[in-house]
């Protein structure tokens, strides 16, 4: 899956490519989320994955203001289809294994971001892509405190 | 120290829209673009101020403040590979620790579209991840809601 968002960045060549694959992370994220909060997770952590689920149809909202902004038409939509791409056996699993499939997301986002910072030529554009990547870094602390991590924060956060 | 208030979030993007279409303004063109050694000694001093205030004996804010004086060593070198030197520390600030923080996510990220070097660029996206999830936290040690806003301050209407 990590590998999977890597390539879609990697493959983009124009900062409408970058855009539209920052889209695309985000709406599955958003489903991945949803998907998580409707089966694995229980309590105050589905209840978190419904507010984070929010948050990401927020970021891709942003995401697609931008690309209007370079007047390209956003036509595709990521649906279930491509959550089970991504993130294969997500409903299905366990508990564990949902929270690590999530946090593998967003720290696959947070690269890909990463990415846009060094790729982009729209540099006014990297505030919104920052600002949507920090909102990333923050769930990210939350998903490794219910994984029990030791560290939930790094010095330099590159999603990995 | 720079101004950004949350309401200055790129209202979820749509404020980039124009200067995307636009470019930059006859006002900003007038101005010599600050160096990349410039915009690093502004955030360095805001690192600095970070390390310097009092943030509390807590293991959350000691593995903060000890990633911070790393996000300081670092961007002293970068400095320095510039030709830039560090000046000394600012005095104490009086804000309290998760204002500060919130602070500097909003100056990393606002610094972006600033710097010309591209591998500049992701180191401050991750000083900028890092500073956002030493929030949340901080947040989440302190027993608060670790992620109020989707775009980590840079919306005041949070996570609603």
């Amino acid at each position: 899956m990590t590998a999977q968002v890597g390539e879609l960045f990697a493959a983009a060549r124009t900062d409408s490519g970058l855009l539209k694959a920052g889209l695309h992370v985000e709406q599955v994220a958003a489903l991945a989320y949803a998907a998580a909060a409707d089966g694995p997770l229980q309590g105050e952590e589905r209840a978190q994955a419904l507010r984070f689920a929010e948050h990401e149809r927020r970021h891709a909202a942003a995401f697609e203001t931008m690309l209007f902004a370079l007047t390209v038409p956003v036509e595709a939509r990521a649906g279930a289809e491509h959550l089970d791409a991504m993130l294969p056996g997500l409903r299905r699993a366990g508990r564990r294994e949902a929270l690590e499939q999530l946090a593998g997301l967003e720290g696959a986002a947070i690269a890909g971001h990463q990415i846009m910072g060094r790729r982009m030529r729209a540099l006014d554009a990297l505030r919104t892509v920052a600002a949507v990547m920090a909102g990333g870094a923050q769930h990210l602390v939350v998903l490794r405190r219910a994984l029990g991590a030791s560290a939930l924060t790094k010095t330099y956060e590159t999603g990995a | 120290m720079v101004a950004l208030s949350r309401r200055r979030f790129l209202g979820a993007a749509g404020a980039l829209a124009g200067a995307l279409v636009a470019g930059c303004g006859a006002e900003e063109a007038a101005e010599a673009p600050p160096s990349d050694a410039d915009v690093l000694a502004g955030l360095l001093r805001h690192e600095q101020a970070l390390v310097t205030a009092p943030a509390g004996d807590t293991a959350a804010a000691r593995a903060v403040r000890d990633q911070d004086r790393r996000h300081v060593g670092r961007l002293t070198r970068a400095l320095s590979e510039r030709g830039g030197a560090a000046g000394a520390p600012p005095a104490g600030d009086p804000a309290s620790v998760p204002a500060r923080k919130q602070q500097a996510v909003f100056v990393h990220v606002e610094a972006l579209p600033r710097l010309s070097d591209p591998e500049l660029r992701v180191l401050v996206m991750q000083i900028a991840a890092s500073e956002a999830a030493h929030l949340a936290a901080l947040r989440l040690a302190a027993g608060e809601e670790p992620v109020p806003d989707a775009f980590a301050g840079f919306t005041e209407a949070g996570a609603a």
